[in-house]
């Protein structure tokens, strides 16, 4: 390999990525959807939307509203089901030429349980990542991110039905999220994501009634960024062993900097693709620019470099 | 689609609170259809942060130009209306399904029924038909609160063979709602088809008026996007018959009239 290209390639959960950079769960839908803008193999994964065991219609709209320098979202999992997620949306991406990741919620472990089985037998899927953190539904996966016991009862018992790489995906709703952190490592997790979005809310004056049809939503985009750097700092510097996906607000290279910096392996992307697109590809080519212009060999040497002393 | 960076030719105010904005974009111009839409930015920045959904008015192949009518309502839209002859414009399109054609066999009226800025995408429609017409007469119905808001009136007029106005408070045309015009319409035979593009209420008058007319009748709809190419699921409309939901950037933005329930979306 010259000296002049850097080397962006990770390790997550067992899995090679060619680069620390995926779209986010539910921000990118089954992937196809950006097929015309985006090439799906120069990506590190392709991460599709949450999974259910049945079919959910969704929440009620308006389910967007945007706030400052961010967004609220109350989508409300709307997904076809695992069957037809495993029969008609997973297949396109056979031959996407990146590994694809499957965000899983339920109402219930048993609900994890049979969709991570179901998963498992599909050639396409290369790693899970369990959504407990989803603030958009009654009992949507967030009722098992808020305390350490449930959570680490889920990820156990998704761990024992499945052989795939287990991502755990945290919700930032809490006071402290190390804890949280610790419990799904002990449980089995290979890998942690975080942040999902932040509970928030938007009222219309004119109306004077919450401007989402599901009243509270989870914000996004830029303005979440400081929480989720400090939360990925948090967790890195507690050292608990295994490799984190940091996401929030990123629209740039240096705003994934800054995630990888405090201690993430990977990074992904959400809200900026709906203003961007081709966001993923601005942010591998500005990581690639930024180990040249700083002589790093490789993306690696510089996760968590901003814990040391 | 694709995402370009398109050059404002020329911009101007039309009635109280539009703009017209024309764009320098060949490759959306050949492509779009009516109908569609593009995904705009509208500022560089961090806030406002998402694209703003316009219909696409006119499509010019030949200049390889867009035109837009903005009505200003909010941040975003005031952001574009602002912005000089010139400056660039990052655009995302076309999107969206854009209107189904009347059959060639079509014959008696095609009805074209706008409120407001609702005009934009049948102006569009207008034009396309003109150059497909075959038996059948385009008929243009818009109404708007008063004289200050038709906006681009002629620019519809012009592709009609008739059209008629109505204004809540009598400044043009006739005074009233512009679902009374199309209940004079309905009442004679001949309507083939029905086209409509305005606020939600109307277009639920409109879409009720056909249904007992036995009149087809497709609507354009909107409702805030964030990514307009179908991924976040964030831009849905509830469907008829069901608690199923239909993507407006996606699906849509033109339904049938009898895919949507119109009773949770008049409101
Ligand atoms: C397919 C399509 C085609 C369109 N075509 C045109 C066109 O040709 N011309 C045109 O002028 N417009 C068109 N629109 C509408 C246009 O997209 C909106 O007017 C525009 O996005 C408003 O942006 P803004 O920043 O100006 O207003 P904003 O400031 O975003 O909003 C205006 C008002 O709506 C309120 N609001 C915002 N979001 C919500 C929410 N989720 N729930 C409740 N209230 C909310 C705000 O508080 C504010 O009072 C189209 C929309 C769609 C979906
Ligand atoms: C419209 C929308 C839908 C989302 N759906 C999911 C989902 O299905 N599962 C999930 O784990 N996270 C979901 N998220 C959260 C994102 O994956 C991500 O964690 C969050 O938006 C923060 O990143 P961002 O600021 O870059 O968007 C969604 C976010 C948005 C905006
Ligand atoms: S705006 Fe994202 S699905 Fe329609």
């Amino acid at each position: 390999m010259s000296a002049t290209v850097p080397d962006l390639s990770v390790e997550i959960a067992g899995l090679t990525l060619r680069n620390p950079v995926m779209p986010a769960s539910g921000t990118f839908g089954w992937g196809t959807e950006y097929a015309d803008l985006l090439e799906l193999s120069s990506l590190g994964a392709v991460v599709v939307k949450a999974t259910t065991l049945l079919p959910r219609p969704g929440n009620a709209p308006p389910r967007i509203v945007e706030t400052p320098a961010g967004m609220l979202n109350a989508i409300g999992l709307q997904n076809p089901g695992v069957d037809v997620v495993v029969r008609e949306k997973l297949p396109p991406l056979a031959d996407c030429g990146a590994p694809v990741i499957v965000n899983i919620a339920g109402e219930t472990v048993d609900d994890y349980v049979a969709v991570a089985k179901r998963l498992g037998a599909s050639p396409v899927v290369s790693a899970l990542e369990i959504n407990a953190s989803c603030p958009n539904t009654e009992r949507g996966g967030m009722q098992f991110g808020l305390e350490p016991g449930p959570l680490a009862e889920l990820v156990s018992a998704v761990r024992a039905v499945t052989s795939l790489p287990l991502i755990t995906k945290l919700s930032p709703n809490v006071t402290d999220i190390v804890p949280l952190a610790r419990a799904a490592v002990e449980a089995g997790t290979d890998a942690l994501s975080l942040i999902n979005t932040l509970l928030g809310m938007a009222i219309d004056t004119d109306r004077r009634r919450p401007k989402l049809g599901n009243v509270t939503g989870g914000l996004s985009g830029p303005a979440i960024r400081p929480v989720a750097v400090r939360m990925v700092w948090q967790v890195a510097a507690a050292g608990l062993g295994v490799p984190l996906i940091g996401m929030g607000g990123i629209m740039s290279a240096n705003d994934a900097l800054e995630f990888i910096l405090a201690g993430a392996t990977a990074v992904a992307i959400g809200t900026a693709t709906f203003v961007t697109p081709d966001t993923c590809r601005q942010v591998i080519e500005g990581l690639a620019a930024y180990c040249v212009r700083n002589g790093v060999r490789s993306i690696r040497e510089i996760v968590g470099a901003a814990h040391r002393p | 689609m694709e995402q370009v960076k398109s050059r404002i030719t020329t911009t101007h105010a039309e009635g109280a609170d539009c703009q017209v904005l024309i764009l320098a974009c060949p490759s959306i111009a050949a492509a779009t259809q009516p109908g569609q839409f593009v995904h705009v930015r509208v500022s560089e920045s961090a806030d406002p942060l998402l694209r703003r959904p316009i219909s696409v008015m006119l499509a010019d192949r030949q200049a390889g130009h867009i035109r837009l009518l903005v009505r200003k309502v909010g941040r975003g839209t005031e952001a574009l209306a602002r912005l000089p002859a010139g400056a660039t414009v990052d655009l995302l399109g076309p999107l969206g399904n854009g209107f189904p054609f009347p059959s060639a066999e079509t014959s008696g009226d095609i009805l074209l029924v706008a409120g407001g800025v609702g005009v934009a995408p049948l102006v569009f429609l207008a034009d396309t038909l003109q150059t497909h017409r075959a038996r059948f007469r385009v008929c243009g119905l818009l109404g708007g609160a008063s004289d200050e808001h038709l906006p681009v009136w002629t620019e519809l007029a012009g592709r009609c063979e008739e059209f008629h106005v109505s204004t809540e408070d009598g400044s043009a045309g006739e005074q009233g709602l512009v679902t009374e015009l199309l209940g004079e319409h309905l009442a004679q035979d001949g309507t083939a088809v029905v086209y409509t593009c305005g606020p939600r209420p109307m277009m639920a008058a409109v879409a009720q008026m056909c249904a007992e007319a036995r009149v087809p009748c497709w609507a354009s709809l909107e409702q805030w996007m964030g990514c307009g190419v179908g991924a976040c699921l964030g831009c849905v409309v509830p469907a008829a018959g069901g608690d199923d939901f239909l993507r407006v950037c996606k699906d849509g933005p033109v339904f049938a009239a009898e895919q949507l329930a119109w009773e949770a979306l008049g409101q």
